[in-house]
């Protein structure tokens, strides 16, 4: 049987913002889908409208010809539209099983029989009575989609699935959902990855601005094509310069890092060295939660390990807070743009005036220099192109964009020799992510160097010249970036080894 | 099924305004009480709220009691400020009145101009070293603060107790559990013949401006104020956390040490059991309704100061207890947290279907 999925002028309106514009797709099972777009083009609102958590102000949905109406998330699951989010609703503690016997009015007896049933067709190997806190991302991801299928659903969308997975993880994936699209079940993919709506998809719709600006067979499209409808205009391709740092001098050396917590939701971090040269971008890699959390805070200095030698500028820096660092020249962009890097309630002068170094008197004498704060922040708002020129403005009200912008150049502006930074282009857009990397690589060229850690691989193979996978606390070998393909920083990222 | 929503952008003005509505609905709440027990609302109000402070006499009552409350609740505005949940203010208060009080005590038959400075600044110093206490405790062993500076409160009211029977005790005082009378320099100087208002409200107002001035103008105020709202930022920004939590349970220490030594020099002029009518936890409630503002603060110690006054004229004309103003006082941060919550958070119902609800 095939299922027919059609949505037709489908409009949401909120304060501000037209979300969809006049929305109309069909799908057909037998074939995957693409829903691609930029952040904020309108891609989740509409998937929230064919799973039932929002309700459109205009238009229809239709399954099979049968309009649809779907008021709540049951009316969906009813309707056999199973959904898999970005972000798993699964209870942490509790074992597979259970998660999965949670909605379900099914015994538990027949529910096992039916999960291993799936389990075997599907070749996914999971241990049932294992608690969900113990699954990798992939795994857990396997579970949101074995509770779909357990409903026999007709159409299946994955909002951005393989944002957390491994290259492996994802390339499993893919073999699934291609498995379910021979069985019949129609599978709506939305991503902001371009190849990956090359190597998985049949049909790409485009959206931007909230309107489909383009519906196409993939085999007619290309990486450039694709990116070029999705963003509206020429993205200049930018490629980084061949970087001939291998016999500069060490700038920065970390040896004997060594960091224990009681936490069970921290990671330990075992004996990492490295070094980082003049000029150059020492990319960290590896899947969130490997102990990049801990690496990064500290390399700022928010975490104190006894022990530890970081000589940076031939000092030995290794006890000094993050403002002592900063007087050495370091800046430091956290991933956390919203509780860390800035605090939304403040204002954006405010916000700049966190990064206080001794050089720019925003307190002289412990008294507040307003002026001088707001002319500086007037010129790195300026200067980063933040789209915006008042400095009284709260920063709650700038996109996730112009926040990081304002946090990059907030860090930049002192000239620093070494800029740490962790996922600085997370959850933005194609435009603002090009002007972080150009920014990033300008640095580089002012023989100024980086460290990147980042969970996007082709963030790291863009920008840096050497790098090292950290996988449970521990760093792999440091590599250079020619001899680097996604492929081995997959196998080392998912805790495997190379040659 | 009900939906609890936060609001992205709260008005400052209606932030500032709330405040207000909390206490509206705070006088309808009591006149629905004052009904219930059988009184004429209105009447019944007019004697909390009006009566007391009808005449000259009576304001100068009300400042006299509002002057304790400010300065302890401005100490406060920089510990819940920056996140520090400093609520043992009534024991500041208390050790900050034996250290001045002993002071005061060790000069209880010389004169001088120079005591009563003395006396001021060890009752500033006892509160400031009583409050370091739960400070040095939360920097260095992670205790909480809420219930360390909670249960020394109990020490310092049990520690005063033995001394105003034991070894201070008036020697002539035929064991009723006080201390001598202080010496005339060691006196808060009276501002009008016949009234009881001293000269502490100055320290009050000094306290306001000052702290005002810190708050918003000078770097510390920068880095309170950044903690409060995110502790995570303040690490990465690389503020001196620990430092800065033992200088603002300093201050507020330091705040209700004042208000201590200003009670005992001030109307009461030597050491009893009973020097404060809960000034340390009342102050709690005027630290939140003045929005932790300076000048908010000075508001609403006014308006919870006529509470306290309230209660004693309406103990006297309609023979109910006097803890009918603490009553008051409880409704007061009732309406302002829940109002707050409505300023903060929206209410969304959802219609669903019966059969939906029970699927």
């Amino acid at each position: 049987m095939t299922t027919d999925l059609r949505i037709s002028n489908i409009s949401k309106v909120y304060p501000g913002c037209i979300a969809n514009d006049n929305v109309s797709l069909q799908f057909k099972s037998g074939k995957i889908y693409a829903l691609l777009g930029e952040n904020g083009a309108g891609k989740s609102t509409l998937v929230k409208i064919l799973s039932g958590v929002i309700r459109p102000d205009n238009g229809e949905v239709y399954l099979n010809e049968k309009n649809l109406k779907l008021s709540s998330p049951l009316d969906a699951k009813k309707n056999k539209i199973g959904m898999v989010f970005q972000h798993f609703n699964l209870f942490e503690t509790l074992s597979i099983f259970e998660n999965l016997s949670i909605d379900t009015n099914e015994d538990n007896k027949s529910l096992r029989v039916k999960i291993n049933e799936i389990l075997k067709k599907y070749n996914f190997s999971i241990d049932l009575d294992v608690p969900v806190l113990n699954l990798s991302a992939g795994q857990k991801q396997k579970v949101e989609i074995i509770r779909c299928l357990l409903r026999n659903p007709k159409v299946l969308i994955m909002d951005e699935p393989t944002s957390v997975l491994t290259e492996q993880e994802t390339e499993e994936l893919f073999i699934s959902l291609k498995k379910f699209c021979d069985e019949g079940i129609l599978i709506i993919y939305i991503t902001h990855k371009l190849k990956e709506v090359l190597s998985l998809c049949d049909e790409v719709a485009v959206m931007r601005k909230g309107k489909v600006v383009s519906v196409s067979q993939t085999q007619n499209e290309k990486v450039e094509t694709l990116a070029n409808k999705m963003v509206g205009q020429k993205l200049a391709k930018i490629k980084k310069k061949d970087n001939i740092s291998r016999n500069k001098d060490e700038i920065f050396k970390v040896k004997h890092l060594n960091f224990y917590s009681e936490d069970p939701f921290e990671t330990n971090l075992v004996n990492l060295n490295f070094s980082v040269k003049k000029g150059e971008c020492l990319g960290i890699a590896g899947i969130s939660g490997n102990g990049q959390n801990e690496l990064f805070q500290i390399l700022s200095g928010e975490i104190i390990t006894p022990d530890t030698s970081i000589i940076f500028r031939n000092k030995e820096i290794a006890k000094l807070n993050p403002k002592q660092r900063r007087e050495y020249l370091m800046a430091f962009s956290p991933e956390d743009r919203i509780s860390q890097a800035a605090v939304p309630e403040l204002k954006i002068y405010e916000n700049v005036a966190l990064n206080n170094f001794k050089s720019s008197n925003f307190f002289e004498k412990g008294l507040v220099n307003e002026r001088k704060i707001k002319e500086h922040s007037k010129k790195i708002l300026s200067d980063f192109s933040v789209n915006t020129d008042n400095v009284d403005l709260k920063s709650q009200f700038l996109s996730g964009g112009n926040l990081q912008k304002l946090i990059l150049g907030r860090e930049l502006i002192t000239a620093p020799e070494l800029l740490i930074c962790y996922n600085p282009t997370w959850g933005l857009d194609v435009g603002a992510i090009n002007y972080i990397h150009e920014t990033l690589i300008k640095i580089n060229d002012q023989e100024k160097s980086t460290i990147l850690i980042s969970t996007d691989t082709e963030e790291l193979l863009k920008l840096s010249d050497r790098i090292a996978v950290i996988y449970k606390g521990k760093l792999s070998k440091i590599m250079h970036s020619e001899e680097v393909t996604p492929e081995k920083l997959g196998v080392l990222m998912g805790g495997g080894s190379i040659d | 099924m009900i939906k609890i929503e936060k609001r992205n952008d709260v008005p400052i003005t209606l932030y500032f305004f709330t405040p207000f509505i909390a206490i509206i609905l705070t006088i309808l709440g009591g006149g629905i009480i004052f009904y219930i027990l059988g009184f004429n609302p209105i009447e019944a109000l007019k004697f909390f709220f009006i009566t007391p402070i009808s005449n000259l006499y009576g304001f100068s009552e009300l400042l006299l009691k509002a002057t304790p409350l400010c300065l302890i609740a401005i100490g406060l505005s920089f510990c819940f400020k920056s996140n520090n949940w400093n609520i043992g203010a009534e024991g500041q208060l208390t050790f900050g009145a034996i250290v001045g009080g002993g002071v005061a005590l060790l000069f209880y038959n010389q004169e001088g101009f120079y005591i009563l400075p003395l006396v001021i600044l060890a009752g500033a110093f006892g509160g400031m070293i009583f409050a370091l206490i739960p400070a040095i405790l939360k920097t260095y062993f992670n205790t909480n603060e809420i219930l360390v500076s909670l249960m020394l409160v109990y020490v310092s009211k049990l520690l005063l107790d033995y001394l105003v029977v034991g070894p201070w005790s008036n020697p002539e005082g035929f064991n009723f559990p006080e201390t001598r009378q202080f010496s005339d320099s060691s006196r808060m100087p009276q501002l009008f013949e016949g009234l009881r208002i001293h000269a502490g409200i100055f320290l009050a107002l000094a306290a306001v401006i000052i702290s005002w001035f810190i708050l918003y103008k000078t770097y510390l105020g920068f880095q309170i104020k950044v903690s409060g709202l995110s502790l995570k930022t303040a690490k990465y920004a690389g503020f001196k956390g620990k430092t800065m939590i033992l200088v603002v349970f300093m201050i507020s220490g330091a705040s209700a040490g004042l208000a201590g030594v200003g009670e005992i020099t001030g109307p009461i002029g030597q050491l009893h059991r009973m020097i404060s009518p809960d000034y340390g936890f009342t102050a709690i409630i005027v630290a939140f309704l003045g929005r932790l503002n300076p000048f908010g603060i000075i508001f609403a110690s006014l308006v919870v100061a006529l509470t306290y006054l309230g209660a004693e004229t309406a103990q006297i004309f309609l023979q109910i207890p006097k803890y009918t103003g603490q009553v008051f006082q409880g409704m007061i941060l009732f309406f302002l947290l829940a109002s707050d919550y409505l300023l903060f958070f929206k209410i969304k119902i959802l219609n669903l279907k019966k059969n939906e609800l029970r699927h």
